[in-house]
């Protein structure tokens, strides 16, 4: 009985994107669009992660921060425990942001530097009344601190004062200080040294194995996702070209991106590398004001047909569980 | 052979340890202040003269409004004569009179004239029963004897009663500048404190909220502009009558245009940042986000500009005083004082130059800590 109520919660879906589209106008007349974020849908179930990849600017961050409603999405449905917030104006939208936080890229740049580490712990606290003041909030800081690696000693230093690993652990404390039910984690460890990455990622994995917490984890490389995902969706100029288990992104790529993006993973066996089919991708990403008509990767496919610039793929089923969107399959 | 290195204990606690000391903002933007020797030496300027304006009154026998007619136009160095008595001197002002002064070097009595013999070009004093005659023939004017016809020694002396002097109508240079630079000063501070509030509000406000509204804003703020600052201010005084807080008001209600272009700038880069994001996405309501995150990381450049704007409050009160629509008399303000040592700049040169040298130093410490400041506060040049 239990069992099958566990199985029955670990079904149950987090975060739910359905057709999100988010467009930034250009200029002051407005005409030209930037398409950021184009159609993408996923789902997110309670205690998994799903890694977003994809090369720079192909939309991974505006999704995030569409989802999370720092923009406003331009269509598509974000529906979160089961509640539509796509609609929500930002005063209805207090208390969900409870159930939900997010993790930046930048350690540097995410932590106000005329802070001290307490009050941006503390933030959050206040933020949703639970204490008053943020120097009431010490029962919960010092035992967030102790759990990512720093001491209550720190708690009256200033941001600037950290390292970058440290900093992220601040930035990590201050997004799991709520108890929230998902995490957006933007490349949060594409600014640190090799050695932090690890870190900082297994306090993450360490944290949803406690507490269940969900996560979609961005990042621009593939080696890192593929420890911390359940699944892995890949981008490419704003679209979601493919999405599957993590293991079976890496054994069995379909879309020639996914292909692309994995040959870019370097090898640190020169003999395997040597071995290894040489399948970067050529030429730059075309410009989101303007896709490209039909596919939008048919301007660097190697495999592109006549079909692929004209007509868009269609999401589609190419395995148990493998969706793929490319006229290949 | 001596252990030169030794392995530490890899205990969490010495691994996150931080080795600095705990160095708050302030402390840090004071550690960077205070290695620029222009800066503090433009800081030690501005306190001193804060003290001088604040306290000097206090010390002085004399009132800003003290008129001694006895005593007019006497400068700081006078030149004497040896007065018959051998021990004090004889000081001719410029209007005639012979003021007896102390061998101390404090001004004492007028002379009473006895007499004058026009046909020699002489009038005749009585000091202490001794006759002198001061000789107005041909400059320089001399006192002598008025018998023998020898002219006393002369001598240069520092003025004690007026260390700098007096104005042509008696009143102590030193003391008037005191109250000057306090007024000065005073103006300074309150129209920058009020150009900061208005700024801070009006820049924050259009470039926090962004779109349409700042756009407008900023076209109020560039019309505002194109039109010469000098010509508000005047307009402003002439509408509301002299008198400081006429000034006050004319001078905070004009010049919040730089700070309200420099707010809006932070803003518009600040709100952008991933802390700013980060706040909004905890849900923290605009008011944290407005005073805990964007006026905080904005305040170096804030600060900065106040400091550039209090020498050019200063000088325009300066300039209005000396346009005559500043202060009434006999209030003293910088600028009154150079306008009223422009009557005889000729023959008393130094009662212009002691409140235009006070107007200088004024403006460059304030350059100097503006200067100083905005190295400080900025964070690229952090070592």
């Amino acid at each position: 009985m239990e069992f099958v109520l566990e199985e029955i919660m670990s079904e149950s879906i987090v975060l739910e994107v359905r057709n999100l589209t988010k467009h930034f106008k250009v200029g002051s007349s407005g005409k030209q669009v930037v398409h950021a974020v184009d159609n993408v849908s996923f789902r997110l179930a309670k205690g998994k992660t799903l890694g977003l990849v994809g090369e720079s600017g192909c939309g991974k961050s505006s999704c995030a921060r569409t989802i999370i409603r720092i923009y406003e999405p331009t269509s598509g449905r974000i529906i979160l425990d089961g509640q539509d917030i796509t609609e929500l104006n930002q005063k209805a939208l207090q208390p969900v942001r409870k159930k939900m936080q997010m993790i930046f890229q930048d350690p540097y740049a995410s932590l106000n530097a005329r802070m001290t580490v307490r009050d941006i712990i503390a933030e959050p606290l206040v933020a949703h009344h639970i204490v008053k003041k943020k120097d009431q909030a010490n029962d919960w800081v010092y035992p967030m601190l102790e759990r990512v690696g720093l001491t209550k000693e720190h708690a009256n230093r200033y941001a600037h004062e950290f390292s970058g690993g440290q900093r992220q652990r601040v930035g990590i404390a201050r997004a799991l200080i709520l108890q929230p039910d998902l995490v957006i984690c933007d490349e949060p460890i594409s600014a640190l040294d090799v050695s932090i990455q690890a870190q900082v990622v297994n306090l993450l994995k360490d944290f949803q194995e406690e507490k269940g917490i969900s996560y979609l984890f961005i990042a621009h490389d593939l080696s890192m996702v593929r420890y911390v995902s359940d699944d892995v969706g890949v981008m490419y100029l704003g679209q979601l070209v493919e999405i599957c288990e993590a293991d079976e992104i890496y054994k069995n790529p379909l879309h020639p991106y996914t292909k692309g993006l994995l040959g870019s993973i370097p090898i640190a066996n020169p003999k395997l590398a040597r071995e290894k089919e040489k399948s970067s991708i050529e030429g730059d990403i075309p410009s989101p004001i303007n896709p490209p008509r039909g596919c939008r990767f048919h301007t660097r496919c190697p495999y592109a047909r006549p079909v692929c610039s004209q007509e868009a793929p269609e999401m589609k089923e190419a395995g148990p569980g493998h969706m793929v969107a490319c006229h290949l399959y | 052979m001596e252990q030169k290195w030794e392995l530490l204990s890899s205990t969490n606690e010495d691994r996150e340890k931080i080795w600095t000391k705990n160095r708050t903002f302030a402390g840090d933007v004071w550690f960077r202040f205070r290695r620029k020797p222009t800066a503090i030496a433009g800081f030690v300027i501005i306190v001193l003269l804060v003290c001088f304006a604040v306290f000097g009154p206090f010390f002085t026998k004399y009132s800003y409004s003290d008129q001694n007619l006895e005593v007019v136009n006497i400068p700081p160095v006078m030149k004497v004569y040896e007065a018959p008595d051998g021990e004090g001197y004889l000081y001719i002002t410029q209007s005639l009179k012979v003021v007896y002064v102390n061998p101390d070097g404090t001004l004492g009595e007028q002379l009473t004239r006895v007499r004058s013999e026009d046909d020699q070009m002489m009038t005749i004093f009585d000091c202490n029963g001794t006759e002198v005659a001061l000789y107005y023939g041909q400059k320089p004017y001399v006192i002598a004897d008025q018998e023998t016809k020898i002219i006393y020694p002369s001598t240069t002396m520092w003025n004690r009663s007026y260390i700098l002097g007096t104005d042509a109508l008696g009143r102590d240079i030193l003391t008037r500048l005191m109250y000057g630079t306090r007024i000065s000063l005073l103006v300074a501070f309150i129209a920058a404190g009020v150009n900061m509030v208005i700024g801070i509000l009006y820049g924050g406000i259009s470039g926090y909220t962004g779109g349409n509204t700042d756009t407008i804003m900023m076209r109020i703020v560039d019309i505002i502009s194109t039109i010469p600052l000098t010509l508000y201010v005047i307009l402003i005084m002439v509408l509301m009558g002299n008198g400081l807080h006429s000034i006050i008001i004319a001078l905070g209600s004009v010049y919040w245009v730089d700070m309200a272009r420099v707010v809006r700038g932070q803003m518009l880069s600040l709100k952008g940042q991933e802390f700013v994001l980060a706040a909004r996405t905890i849900g923290s309501s605009t008011k944290t986000i407005l005073l805990e995150h964007l006026i905080p990381n904005a305040m170096g450049s804030i600060l900065v500009t106040v400091t550039m704007l209090i020498p050019s409050a200063i000088f325009m009160e300066a300039f209005l005083g000396y346009v005559g629509i500043g202060l009434q008399p006999p209030l003293a303000s910088l600028g009154t004082m150079c306008n009223d040592a422009t009557a005889n700049l000729r023959t008393c040169p130094y009662q212009l130059f002691i409140p235009a040298l006070m107007i200088c130093m004024i403006m460059f410490a304030f350059n100097f800590v503006g200067d100083g400041l905005r190295d400080a506060l900025d964070p690229k040049l952090k070592k």
